[in-house]
């Protein structure tokens, strides 16, 4: 058994992990990561707009009489997320090259701009379809984006710049240095959606289409979350690495559905954005461990298990679950491994079909991860209290699943602990 | 001993470094914990540490985070498993002693 564990640690989660912290890879994941609280204060005025009261309250006829006005901030944030994410991308990856981040999220954010063309409107001067700024446009972003700072680093490396007389200051120089680099991506951004008038992301849209789909069926879902519990078996955090790929096709979903809400479509596109996973799988963190919580606070006969369920209550409220998870432990350990792996996998094949039957609206606003998940999961559908009754089915479910498997591994502890005694006694 | 901590998003660290404080009071030795995440901790390890200390389930940034420690000559390694808990205080405390003297 313990060579079958180590074998899986050092063949497969050992290499995918490294695979998961590839340069590129990272700078999307931390670029992504650093638009989020936009995203978060930004999806909020979707709640204002679309408050979760009857209809005839006056909050609810003053909302919809206002409803363009008061998605405004949203617009300006969540709507337009792609070009948060291009600065934080661009800024990121110039970043691990080690070369000025600031140039690279500027070019970044000038290569996105440039798949998108203006068009005039009479009185009113030109104007950006904004579109595609948003969760759309996230695939383009990331492409452009790359290829507009790995442009930045081979004039860097070459040595492609101006050169200046001495005398000039070096604050100056800063700005030249980057001169040759931004003509020659404006250049091929041109070329592209001006004289070639191709447009990025109707073609990228089209080459992901596949994808996108295939990340919001079942398996779609199903493959992740058991990724993610597949990682934290070993102790390394899963969402950081699963999300690493999985993240952008995420942050689409939710941008689509966001999106199909302010247009005032009766019907989310998609079922599974972040939101999804988080409110109604991680209940408690990653493997839903809320239900093993629970058994400890209501089961535990070994004093080990009494105080660290003590411990982790709190934090698990909150989500925050590797006290838990490093505490029992989970890690590395046979019998609590089986429950960790197969409660998400059940909860989250329930949430899914409640949410396709159209008994739970699917999430949409991004709240954050912290808040405890009732709370969470009513927020993120947009006031759909239905949303807690299936929090508090799947903490039943998961504490009915571990529950016989924290019996069998207490009982053992106490087992330990008479015998720890029993030594300490005889001595 | 002014330790630094890293994990994911500086979270759950937060609760270890109570774990260790507690044990520091008891044993009489005086620190300054602080947590944060990946994301942070190059900017941050510059400051001054003693100790930088690595969440188990970010090992596999372990190679990265230890250049950046490297860089500003702070010690760095890997929380031990059965540390990064909330009991798991006279372990941190143990390992930290270890890696100052």
């Amino acid at each position: 058994m313990n060579g079958f564990i180590d074998f899986l640690d050092r063949r497969l989660s050992g290499p995918i992990a490294r695979i998961a912290e590839q340069r590129h890879l990272r700078a999307i994941r931390d670029g992504v990561i650093s638009a989020l609280p936009f995203i978060i204060v930004g999806s909020f005025f979707l709640i204002i707009a679309f408050p979760p009261f009857p209809e005839d309250w006056a909050i609810s006829l003053w909302a919809k009489e206002n409803v363009a006005k008061i998605l405004i901030p949203y617009r300006m944030t969540m709507f337009i997320m792609s070009l948060y994410i291009a600065f934080g991308v661009g800024y990121n990856l110039a970043k691990s090259y080690k070369i000025d981040p600031l140039a690279g999220a500027q070019i970044s954010v000038m290569a996105l701009l440039m798949t998108i063309a203006p068009k005039a409107i009479p009185d009113v001067g030109f104007v950006l379809p904004m579109g595609n700024l948003g969760g759309q446009g996230l695939f383009v972003t990331m492409l452009v984006t790359i290829i507009a700072v790995e442009i930045l680093r081979f004039c860097k490396q070459r040595n492609l710049t101006i050169r200046l007389p001495e005398q000039v200051p070096p604050s100056l120089l800063r700005s030249f240095e980057a001169l040759i680099p931004i003509a020659i991506v404006l250049l091929l951004m041109t070329l592209v959606t001006v004289v070639f008038n191709l447009d990025l992301h109707a073609l990228i849209g089209k080459a992901v289409a596949p994808l996108v789909t295939a990340g919001d069926s079942i398996f779609g879902v199903l493959i992740p979350v058991f990724l993610i519990t597949f990682f934290w078996a070993f102790g390394i955090h899963g969402v950081s690495i699963v999300g690493t790929i999985a993240r952008p096709l995420w942050e689409v979903y939710l941008g689509n559905n966001a999106e199909a809400v302010a247009s005032g479509q009766a019907t989310l596109p998609h079922i599974a954005p972040e939101t999804f996973y988080q409110w109604f799988i991680w209940i408690g963190g990653s493997g839903a461990t809320m239900g093993l919580v629970l058994c400890m606070l209501l089961f535990a006969k070994s004093r080990y298990s009494k105080t660290l369920g003590k411990t982790v209550v709190t934090p698990s409220i909150f989500n925050i679950n590797e006290p838990v998870i490093f505490g029992i432990p989970i890690v590395l350990n046979p019998i609590m491994v089986i429950p960790f792996v197969i409660v998400p996998l059940i909860t989250a094949t329930l949430s899914y079909y409640v949410t396709v039957l159209g008994f739970v609206n699917p999430t949409y606003i991004k709240v954050p991860w912290t808040l405890p998940a009732p709370i969470g999961a009513y927020l993120s559908t947009g006031g759909d209290w239905r949303a807690i009754i299936l929090v508090v089915v799947n903490i039943l479910i998961s504490f009915l699943i571990y529950l016989p498997f924290f019996k069998m591994y207490d009982n053992r502890l106490v087992e330990q602990e008479n015998e720890e005694n029993s030594v300490e006694t005889t001595v | 001993m002014r330790v630094l901590f890293v994990c994911s998003a500086g979270m759950s660290s937060a609760i270890v470094v109570n774990a260790l404080k507690k044990e520091a009071e008891k044993q009489g030795v005086a620190v300054e914990v602080k947590a944060v995440s990946t994301q942070e901790f190059g900017e941050e390890v510059k400051n001054g540490w003693d100790v930088a200390m690595v969440a188990p389930q970010v090992r596999h940034r372990f190679n990265q985070l230890k250049q950046e420690a490297d860089g500003a000559s702070v010690p760095c390694e890997l929380i031990p498993p059965q540390g990064y808990t909330p009991l798991g205080g006279p372990i941190l405390l143990k390992k930290v002693k270890e890696m100052t003297t």
